[in-house]
């Protein structure tokens, strides 16, 4: 398995943020995935992926958010994505998925956001 | 106004095309190679003359291909799997194959809950074309992406 960078911080109001950068492909994803569910697990309901500094994602790295997704919403979460960078949310949007995903431009945009869901 | 002929408005496509060498890979079919995959495809691509964002697309696509090979496709003998990258015309094409029978996807999925099964809407989505050849003992995937049109810029 690769190396995949991924920092996390605890914001106010129990919002964890995960700052995720380099490629994120099937190489990694997998890792991607387990520092997720472990903070899930861990009890964290409101969480921020910050996608900023990552310059390509796959569809098994975009499938692992579409299923973080579902497990949050399913345990009374929310989760948000951070992606500034056009040419991922391009891939975003070339499937559809940003009406299933919803991309923030900043941390502060998902933090506000997650705010208003509850 | 005066327009040069025909042939030499043609002439910068065609030189480009026949400046651009083909690349020939074999890559082990580990997930570790994606990324010399995508950079391969890259370089080829602006070295073609695909602009950032076709360029982008097509590097997105092939790593589809490269990783449905690597996940659920049958390497070489020799562990590996096939990427060539050629021109043809205006367009530049890529093949991605590997040695074992073609899995369709299983059942139609639904993209806004499941985890998988997205890799042929993007490949699809993201390319001019995209052939599937399936022979007994090969799977192959084309995936081709076109140059857009140059503009002439007449001398002052």
């Amino acid at each position: 398995m690769g190396f995949l960078e991924v920092s996390d911080d605890t914001l106010e109001d129990g919002v964890r943020i995960l700052r995720v950068s380099g490629d994120v492909d099937f190489d990694v994803a997998p890792e991607l995935k387990q520092r997720i569910v472990g903070r899930v697990e861990a009890g964290d309901r409101k969480l921020i992926i910050d996608l900023s500094a990552v310059g390509f994602i796959d569809s098994t790295a975009i499938g692992v958010l579409v299923a973080a997704l579902k497990r949050l919403r399913d345990a009374g979460g929310s989760l948000m994505v951070v992606c500034d960078n056009e040419d991922v949310r391009s891939i975003f949007a070339t499937v559809g998925l940003e009406s299933v995903i919803p991309l923030h431009r900043s941390d502060e945009d998902a933090f506000a956001a997650l705010a208003h869901a509850g | 106004m005066l327009l040069p002929p025909w042939h030499m408005l043609a002439e910068p496509a065609r030189r480009l095309t026949e400046s651009f060498s083909a690349v020939h890979l074999r890559l082990p079919a580990e997930s570790a190679e994606l990324r010399r995959a995508r950079d391969e495809v890259a370089a080829a691509g602006k070295e073609f003359g695909l602009e950032h964002k076709a360029c982008y697309e097509l590097v997105f696509a092939v790593n589809e291909a490269v990783t449905n090979a690597i996940r659920h496709g049958s390497p070489a003998p020799d562990g590996t799997i096939g990427l060539r990258i050629e021109a043809d015309g205006d367009d530049l094409v890529c093949h991605v194959s590997d040695c074992g029978p073609f899995l369709p996807p299983r059942r139609k999925r639904n993209m806004a809950t499941e985890e998988g099964g997205r890799g042929f809407a993007f490949m699809s989505a993201l390319t001019d074309q995209m052939e599937l050849n399936v022979e007994a003992d090969r799977t192959v995937i084309e995936l081709r992406k076109r140059r857009g049109e140059r503009v002439l810029v007449a001398d002052a």
